[in-house]
């Protein structure tokens, strides 16, 4: 993790962030920037390895970004850091392709153990995160989960999807299902990566569709 | 009120549609009652010859130039183009009897138009005026008072004396000169005789043109007020018309000369004719702009041409004129049954008999003019029109009652639907009202919550992360967590109760497991988790619960922390924290310590109408218990 892409509009809250962050990756080389277009530009021009997203920003959502970072760089993970924690501002970041989100609130303490795990790849999710998902992938159009048998859910993710939805935490779902805390983390990790191919793969369809009609 | 009307104006519709048969079987049996009576038993000699002396000016009849005719004797082929005065003279002997009080009658059926009658040179019978203007008797019958102090013992002598037109003076030829036949006989069986004819000849006709004419105005003035139906005033025009032209047969003494008269009935036919057509027309639902032209015109033309053809042509002009009536009005009627019997009226029957008889009748009347047929055929042949449009007005009347009836009901039904409309428009208005104002709320909502997450939120955010504090920090962040719960509960959506089990559970496991207390966690399944909680109940809930591990962790130096969930048979949800810690220490006054939030909790519940009870003991632990009455809670199933 040596090149990390901290977005944050508020300069105190990135300070320390960039702070915490030098905690966890002592070697790391932090590009900040406070505003969309900024990032957008440092995306597009530089390699990272981890982005530290906030997504409520002056001149528009951090959601942006993610996606941009998803798209040019599909092997550097973004982490979405927000004051947020409804999944209605969530969702659309997981589905643009963030693992993860912490919470900014958080003591520092909490937020680099979570970013180690995020890191090590333990992604959390909450219950309402997890409803979420549940719902989405079985609203998702049949055809199109055919056509991709590779973003539809295994049973083995659905069943850890359903426990945490019903507030079970990981560790404790790896202690029922006879899982180690590593293969745990490693569905979590398949549940937000066909998330966000899911969501790309729709938004694909989306836009043939519209292309058909214009045609 | 309406209950006992309905079944009599049932009654009455029904009546009014057989009326037509109705009517002509009670004629039917009238006529047979009064035919059967004709055959008298006193003995009544009929004469049926005369001398006549036939006279143009002279006052006095020249015996010597008579001649013997046979009687009935019709000018018009006996003294063809010549009016006048005819004397018929019969001799007979002294009637039958020794009675010599009997008062006998002469019975005669047609004197046309006036006539007088000596009696051994005794005038005995003047029937009107002898000049111009003439009374017209020619429809009606005669009876002559025959005192018998003037008989004679032998060679009575009577004496006639005709003043009558000829034939092509008048239009029809019931009114041409002319005698009938003689009946004599006692008078009380002659009066008889003559009371039935009579009766036929001149009171049923009488009766008929009032009633037409009353009827006729009664549907002219509403045809002319209800445009649309505007064959009821043609057919009212008909029925007034055909009263006047009925009046020919009982009015006996008018202002008007003999012409004047004919030509004033010719003219009547025309505008008969063009009420009939137009009647025929209006109820096939036709309006042909060159027949409302012709007919009126034609009723111009009429009585012009006939002047013009001068007083001696016309029988001729006018029979022309009939001819060409007669052919219009069977025209429009052939017309009308093909239009009905195209459409499938329901109408086509009645009618195709009504003016089957009607043209029956009419055929009759004339044939029996010219071919001298029984008068009794005569006066029923007149007597069946008028029966015949009786009974159509009536059923037209009824046809308009019944569409009045339907047109207020449906104009009713327009009303009670129209207010159904409005009052439709004015739920839609209101729904709308008040979705538009849920909508800006709900915009309001949002804006209120952005605007709190990103200058409060971030403010806050600023004070956790650089105050020096730990307290401050800790303080800013629980603010930032109520903050955040808050706008949750301002914008949130209703959440299910096995949801928020959900989330309760990994908020309360994780933070226990963090803090070193071992948790444990129980709740129903989900099944019967299915309500819903409204935001608010779920926010402070949560408060409530989060405040309550809060107290767990940091004051009560527990090592087990046990949550259990629940629902009460009554519905209400019971949420129980139980811990082994010290215990909350008591106030002096017995109250448990406000400092541990036990004040803001117990609130919180009163807020959703529950109840939040702390039992503490030092050594025993606390037990805090939240019980809710979900029912107020939940939104929908």
């Amino acid at each position: 993790m040596n090149n990390i892409l901290l977005l944050e509009d508020l300069p105190e809250i990135r300070a320390w962030l960039k702070s915490l962050v030098l905690q966890v990756f002592p070697n790391a080389r932090i590009t900040e920037c406070s505003r969309v277009q900024d990032a957008l530009q440092q995306v597009q021009n530089s390699r990272f390895d981890l982005g530290l997203i906030d997504l409520g920003l002056p001149d528009g959502s951090g959601t942006d970004v993610v996606a941009k970072l998803r798209d040019v760089q599909p092997d550097a993970q973004s982490v979405v850091v927000t004051i947020h924690d409804d999944d209605e501002h969530l969702f659309p970041a997981l589905q643009a392709g963030a693992y993860g989100y912490i919470l900014k609130e958080q003591s520092r303490e909490l937020i680099t153990e979570q970013l180690q795990r995020i890191s090590q790849g333990e992604p959390p999710l909450s219950p309402s995160i997890a409803r979420k998902v549940i719902k989405y992938f079985a609203n998702m159009a049949k055809p199109q989960a055919n056509a991709m048998p590779e973003v539809s859910l295994t049973e083995r993710e659905s069943e850890v999807l359903l426990r945490v939805a019903k507030g079970f935490t990981l560790p404790e779902i790896g202690v029922q299902l006879g899982l180690s805390r590593h293969t745990i983390a490693d569905y979590v990790k398949q549940i937000y990566r066909k998330l966000n191919v899911s969501s790309r793969a729709e938004a694909a369809l989306e836009a043939q569709r519209l292309g058909l009609f214009r045609r | 009120m309406s209950a006992p009307t309905s079944p009599l104006r049932r009654l009455v519709y029904r009546c009014a549609q057989r009326c037509p048969a109705w009517l002509l079987v009670l004629l039917v049996i009238v006529l047979a009652a009064a035919n059967g009576h004709a055959q008298s038993h006193a003995p009544v000699i009929e004469w049926r010859q005369a001398e006549v002396s036939r006279l143009s000016e002279a006052e006095t009849a020249d015996w010597s130039t008579a001649r013997t005719v046979s009687l009935p004797d019709e000018w018009a082929d006996s003294q063809p183009g010549r009016g006048g005065t005819a004397f018929y003279r019969l001799r007979f002997e002294a009637p039958l009897g020794r009675d010599a009080g009997a008062l006998y009658g002469l019975y005669v059926e047609r004197a046309c138009s006036v006539l007088q009658v000596w009696l051994n040179g005794q005038r005995v019978h003047a029937s009107g005026r002898q000049d111009e203007p003439v009374s017209r008797n020619c429809h009606q019958p005669q009876l002559v008072a025959l005192p018998s102090a003037l008989f004679k013992p032998s060679g009575n002598e009577l004496v006639l004396a005709v003043r009558g037109h000829a034939l092509q003076q008048v239009s029809s030829r019931l009114r041409a000169g002319g005698l009938s036949a003689l009946e004599f006989g006692l008078y009380d069986v002659m009066a008889a005789h003559h009371a039935k004819r009579v009766v036929f000849a001149i009171r049923l006709p009488e009766v008929m043109s009032g009633t037409l004419a009353l009827m006729g105005s009664f549907m002219f003035v509403m045809g002319w007020f209800n445009r649309k139906q505007s064959y009821l005033a043609y057919f009212g025009a008909l029925m007034v018309g055909w009263a006047l032209l009925l009046a020919r047969l009982w009015a006996t003494d008018l202002p008007l000369d003999n012409r004047s008269t004919e030509l004033l009935l010719a003219a009547l036919m025309g505008f008969v004719t063009l009420a009939a057509v137009q009647f025929l027309l209006r109820y096939a639902n036709e309006r042909l702009r060159w027949i409302n032209i012709l007919l009126p015109l034609q009723c111009v033309l009429l009585p012009i041409s006939l002047l013009l053809a001068g007083p001696d042509r016309l029988y001729t002009a006018s029979g022309l004129w009939f001819a060409l009536l007669a052919a219009e009005v069977t025209m429009a009627a052939t017309h009308y049954l093909a239009r009905a019997h195209r459409q499938k009226s329901r109408q086509l029957w009645l009618m195709a008999t009504l003016l089957t008889v009607v043209g029956v009748a009419l055929t009759i009347e004339f044939t029996a003019q010219v071919a001298q047929l029984d008068s009794r055929i005569g006066y029923l042949a007149q007597l069946v029109p008028p029966l015949v449009y009786l009974a159509l007005g009536l059923r037209l009347v009824q046809q308009y009652g019944r569409a009045y009836q339907s047109a207020e009901q449906s104009r009713a039904e327009l009303e009670v639907r129209i207010r159904e409309a409005t009052a439709q428009i004015e739920r839609n208005f209101a729904q709308l009202a008040e979705l538009k104002v849920e909508q800006v709320t709900e915009r309001e909502r949002k804006r209120i919550a952005a605007d709190l997450h990103d200058d409060l939120g971030a403010k806050l955010l600023t004070i956790v992360h650089t105050s020096e504090s730990e307290r401050i920090s800790t303080l800013a962040r629980e603010a930032l967590e109520e903050m955040r719960l808050s706008v949750r509960g301002l914008t949130g959506k209703p959440v299910r109760l096995s949801d928020a089990l959900g989330d309760w559970r990994a908020e309360v496991v994780s933070r226990l497991t963090q803090s070193g207390v071992q948790g444990e966690w129980s709740a129903p399944p989900d099944e019967e988790t299915q309500q819903t909680l409204s935001s608010r109940a779920y926010v402070q809930t949560t408060r409530i619960l989060r405040e309550a591990v809060s107290n767990v962790i940091k004051h009560s130096g527990a090592s087990q922390c046990t949550v259990r969930c629940a629902l009460t048979a009554e519905g209400d949800f019971l949420l129980t924290i139980q811990d082994n810690g010290k215990g909350i220490p008591m106030e002096l006054d017995g109250r448990l310590d406000k400092g541990h939030g036990m004040a803001s909790m117990k609130g919180r519940a009163k807020q959703l109408q529950g109840q939040c009870l702390v039992e503490s003991g030092p050594g025993y632990g606390t037990v805090i218990r939240l019980t809710l009455p979900l029912q107020q809670h939940v939104s929908g199933p």
